[in-house]
């Protein structure tokens, strides 16, 4: 009955919490925190206390299945794998590689998504490939990448204790990211200055010295004021311009009529933005947060861009305590990125449309990589429509569900001539697949996964895998393997590891002691930087100077009007992570909150007489759900909240589908709803009953 | 039965000997330290999750755990104390009693203070006490020890090993060692001044406000806390079609702890959860009730907080916000 104790990394968001898996005959009976973690420091949050329940066995699937007319039935892994090679030929014979394609997950080890993109290009000779970053922060790196030539967060997590400022900018990390949301509360309380810019009253904005509670959409024009601001009083770091920066007189001619109407435009007073300007100006540090409420906008490339500025005319990037720092929403979302699990680039962001990186992989790999440029996932969708797309490989994401296009994405998985899924449970779109694959959680394997500060860190094995389950790269090799290829011959997760290091250059001097020694390692980690590097930009930009580039305040797609007079935005919660698929089997979770609900004003809420927790409908454009009323002033009058987390009540059914023209990032954070009390005594209909009820109708 | 004592080279000697007759915990050898893990051995007695029973549809059976006798080895004055709390609250616990049976209890005497404990504010150590231990390990340099045999059960257990009888004098210097020790706590007059606050009732209202803000209800601290003893219960349906009933660790912080089925609360507001949890570990009622306060004094919940809600950050703001207000 010996416990036995496996230090890994929590499964959860891009912190990448320090977490012991304590377990007694190959049961999980316990996690705890690791006291001397760099990040989380004993600490974790309500999803990491409950993440035992998320891998419970009980829903897992088991072994291979295959589609018959019948349903799914059991198979061997040797069926399994010769079912799908043998599809896959016929589709390389009759239709070439760019008919097949994989999509990689955010939520599996570097390891498992380099195999992933190498099975696209080395083997089935695609650069089809792709991942979820597309509908999180895309925007950021669209736009980072063109301002400060890499689109990561700048600085680290410990650099929270160590400034004298702290900007969060659409973004709730209490909530999302708990345990840097923490590091915020702590510094906050030791004397660090704290402003919130965000339309709802975030646990943060209660407690911050300034909350500027800006208009919805209102971003870049809050943030062009504030530049103004700066610039007409001289609180720019004329020497930081001058010696790292382009783009100023651009930037400076491009504001010059930002404060006109602006306390309208933003509902921020000029004695505010001009308080908030000086403060972030004048810190001698000052670190700027982002999250989802900047990048998910029509704007939010633009948004992006406008954060880049303000931080780049202060100077107040480069230097420990400062920076600019997207809050990456998945364990993996950033190692996911950096192996090259994106159509135009291969491990460590070498561009695919580069001759010179594609003959360095061809070399390496022994075998000519693809020259045609590769889909994203909607572009797999699209392609696939258009019948020119037949063959995909999936695991670790559940597209029909999560994707802001679920019926278009549905429509096109039926059409494939092979769908494969691997996963832990029956997900929507492991249902709709030819064969499915049980796939190893968490705690069943062993890699590496990269947080949001860019840290590598060690994930290591603490049960067998369940049933037949196996690592992902283990099954992506099986698969090659009987497509002829030995490439992905590996012997262990170090083994994969090892050939990461030698062709992703931020990697190169990375190995798994080193990782375990330090308690992980943040790239870029190569010769000159053998430890690793904890603030990118100290004495240049990648792309040489940084680029100050201007941009204009654009109106969110849909406005309130008579029909649809509120303004719904999204939000996620503390106890609920993504789809809740591993949150919502904790007892202590599901029971926190209804299955669903619409936070809204007392004021909105008595005009509309909807009282707390009564049923409601909300209906916009596009769509109509149910669920429950939380009566908040945590709310403006005229601004409704809804978290996604919640299948019965998804929010994705309202949100518009107006996209960053650059990036295709939908604006989910901001459409036009009207909501109506229920029947007194009735309960809110989950969408699948509404939905059945529609077809009845039609009939 | 009178204390005896006797010398000891390591404590390995006395782990080696027990492992002959009993599983200890925890299993790695030089574990005996003077300061207490993140995690305390509370759910070594009182599990995490638990079968409570299992129905098949026809009959109830009864899952009470069998555990092999075992020892938990080394354990800090702050975590016996608190498993003497546990003791009383769970006397009537058949799952809690089936292990806490099976249980020999090792305690080590702490001679320097560990980071954040506090334990003589509460009486709860630096040293053990005899009531809380079967026995009790006392460093005194580093190739001797003080093994200090507390009880019938502790004796028995000792049987086969030879050991040198320890002189009279060892006693007041174990006593002495204890009070250096205690000496070099830092100040917490502010803990006192807290506890009086909590307990007139001076603590303003604002201030729980603001401290309830800052809790996540993530449920570290009643996960590490070792007196925390609350569970919520759920039933599961195993692939053959049984149910069984399990008990699982709850935690007062979360707002449906407390949520009736008519959804009515009584503590809705995250502050009064935070009030209604300081006043469980240093109310006087509840010390009237077990003889003590559900404090042991090991700060945990400071170390594990991602809040800065822990038992000094709050204390401090309590010593300083309630004596504004006199």
């Amino acid at each position: 009955m010996t416990v036995q104790v496996t230090p890994t990394i929590c499964p959860f968001c891009g912190v990448g919490c320090g977490i012991d898996l304590r377990t007694e005959n190959n049961k999980l009976i316990s996690v705890e925190p690791q006291l001397d973690h760099p990040v989380s420091r004993g600490q974790l949050c309500t999803k990491g206390w409950n993440s035992a329940y998320g891998i419970d066995p009980i829903n897992r699937i088991t072994h291979p299945l295959i589609r018959t007319a019948q349903g799914f039935r059991q198979a061997s892994w040797d069926e399994a794998l010769e079912t799908i090679a043998d599809g896959l030929k016929q589709i390389l014979v009759e239709s070439g590689p760019q008919a097949t394609g994989i999509i990689s997950s955010a939520r599996a080890t570097n390891e498992d998504n380099y195999a992933a993109q190498k099975l696209a290009r080395a083997v089935l000779k695609t650069n089809n490939v792709d991942h979820c970053a597309r509908i999180c922060h895309s925007p950021t790196v669209a736009g980072l990448s063109q301002t400060l030539g890499s689109g990561a967060m700048t600085n680290s997590a410990a650099d929270l204790l160590e400034t004298d400022l702290i900007l969060v900018f659409g973004a709730d990390p209490t909530e999302n990211h708990s345990i840097l949301g923490g590091h915020i509360m702590r510094a906050h309380l030791e004397g660090t200055k704290l402003i919130v810019a965000d339309p709802r009253c975030t646990r943060l904005a209660k407690l911050a010295d300034s909350h500027l509670q800006l208009k919805l959409g209102s971003n870049i024009a809050l943030l062009n004021a504030m530049v103004k601001t700066i610039l007409d009083n001289g609180w720019q770091d004329k020497k930081f311009l001058d010696q790292r920066c382009e783009g100023l007189e651009q930037l400076t001619a491009s504001v010059a009529n930002a404060l006109e109407g602006v306390e309208e435009t933003t509902g921020i007073s000029l004695p505010e933005i001009e308080s908030a300007a000086k403060a972030y100006s004048q810190s001698k540090r000052a670190m700027i947060l982002y999250g989802m409420g900047i990048t998910q906008y029509v704007s939010g490339t633009n948004n992006v861009i406008a954060l880049s500025n303000l931080a780049l005319i202060c100077g107040q990037i480069g230097r420990e305590g400062t920076g600019v720092n997207p809050l990456r929403g998945q364990n993996n979302v950033q190692g996911a990125c950096d192996m090259g699990c994106l159509p135009n680039v291969y491990p460590g962001y070498q561009k695919v449309d580069n001759p010179e990186a594609r003959a360095k992989f061809s070399q390496y790999w022994k075998t000519e990589v693809p020259e045609h440029p590769g889909l994203t996932s909607m572009g797999m969708t699209k392609a696939t429509l258009a019948g020119e797309f037949r063959g995909l490989i999936l695991f670790g994401e559940d597209p029909v569900v999560t994707d802001p296009d679920q019926n278009l994405v549905k429509r096109a998985f039926s059409k494939l001539d092979l769908l494969v899924v691997a996963e832990l449970t029956m997900t929507d779109t492991a249902r709709m697949a030819d064969v499915v694959l049980p796939a190893a959680s968490f705690a069943e394997k062993s890699g590496t996964f990269t947080n949001c500060e860019r840290r590598v860190q060690h994930v290591q094995q603490a049960l067998p895998p369940v049933g037949e389950a196996r690592t992902d790269w283990q099954w992506l090799a099986a698969i090659a393997q009987q497509l002829g290829s030995d490439q992905l011959d590996w012997h262990d997760s170090e083994a994969v590891f090892r050939e990461i290091t030698q062709i992703t250059p931020n990697y190169s001097a990375m190995n798994y002691t080193k990782i375990d020694q330090l308690q992980g390692l943040q790239w870029p980690c190569n010769h000159e930087t053998p430890e690793g590097t904890a603030i990118l930009h100290k004495d240049t930009f990648p792309i040489g100077k940084a680029r100050l580039i201007p941009v204009h305040p654009i109106d969110i797609d849909e406005l309130a009007d008579n029909e649809y007079p509120l303004l719904l935005t999204t939000n996620r919660l503390h106890f609920h992570y993504g789809c809740g698929s591993m949150t919502r089997k904790s007892p202590l979770l599901e029971r926190e909150t209804p299955a669903g609900l619409l936070f809204i004003n007392p004021a909105d809420a008595n005009d509309l007489g909807v009282t707390h927790r009564s049923a409601v409908g909300i209906r916009s454009r596009r769509g109509y759900v149910e669920t429950r009323a939380m009566l908040t002033d945590d709310l403006p009058p005229g601004l409704v909240c809804m978290p996604y987390h919640f299948r019965e009540a998804p929010s994705n059914q309202l949100t518009n589908t107006a996209q960053d023209p650059l990036t295709k990032m939908p604006e989910l954070k901001a459409c036009a709803v009207s909501v109506q009390p229920l029947e007194p005594g009735m309960s809110p209909r989950p969408i699948d009953e509404i939905s059945a009820l529609k077809v009845e109708g039609v009939k | 039965m009178k204390t005896q004592s006797y010398y000891l080279d390591h404590p390995n000697t006395l782990r080696n000997h027990l492992a002959k007759s009993y599983q200890i915990e925890p299993p790695e050898a030089d574990s005996a330290k003077s300061t207490p893990p993140l995690i305390s051995p509370k759910g070594q007695l009182f599990a995490e999750h638990e079968n409570l029973f299992t129905f098949d549809g026809e009959c109830f059976r009864e899952t009470l755990p069998k555990p092999a006798p075992f020892v938990l080895f080394g354990v800090q004055s702050c975590d016996l104390t608190a498993i003497h709390y546990q003791d009383q609250f769970f006397a009537n616990d058949p799952y809690y009693q089936a292990r806490r049976q099976q249980a020999l209890l090792i305690g080590i005497d702490c001679l320097s203070p560990c980071q954040q404990g506090f334990c003589p504010s509460v009486d709860a150590g630096p040293g053990v006490k005899n009531e809380t231990a079967d026995m009790i390990l006392h460093q005194l340099s580093a190739t001797s020890w003080l093994l200090l045999v507390c009880n019938k059960k502790g004796l028995n257990a000792l049987e086969g090993l030879l050991l040198n009888p320890a002189n009279e004098s060892e006693f007041t210097d174990r006593d002495n060692r204890i009070a250096s020790c205690v000496e070099q706590f830092n100040d917490d007059s502010y803990l006192q001044q807290g506890i009086t606050a909590i307990n007139q009732n001076q603590v303003p209202e604002e201030l729980w406000q603001q401290l309830g803000i800052q809790c996540l209800s993530c449920s570290g601290c009643t996960n590490l806390c070792p007196t925390c003893s609350c569970y919520g219960t759920w039933e599961r349906q195993d692939s053959n079609g049984d149910i069984r009933r399990q008990r699982f660790w709850d935690s007062c912080l979360y707002e449906s702890f407390q949520r009736e089925a008519s959804q009515h609360n009584p503590t809705e507001e995250a502050g009064e959860r935070v009030k209604r949890f300081w006043t469980h570990k240093f109310g006087d009622n509840f010390a009237q009730e077990f003889g003590r306060y559900g404090c042991v004094g090991c700060g945990r919940c400071e170390q594990t907080c991602p809040g800065v809600v822990g038992v000094h950050s709050v204390m401090k703001r309590i010593a300083s916000d309630a004596k504004l207000d006199t």
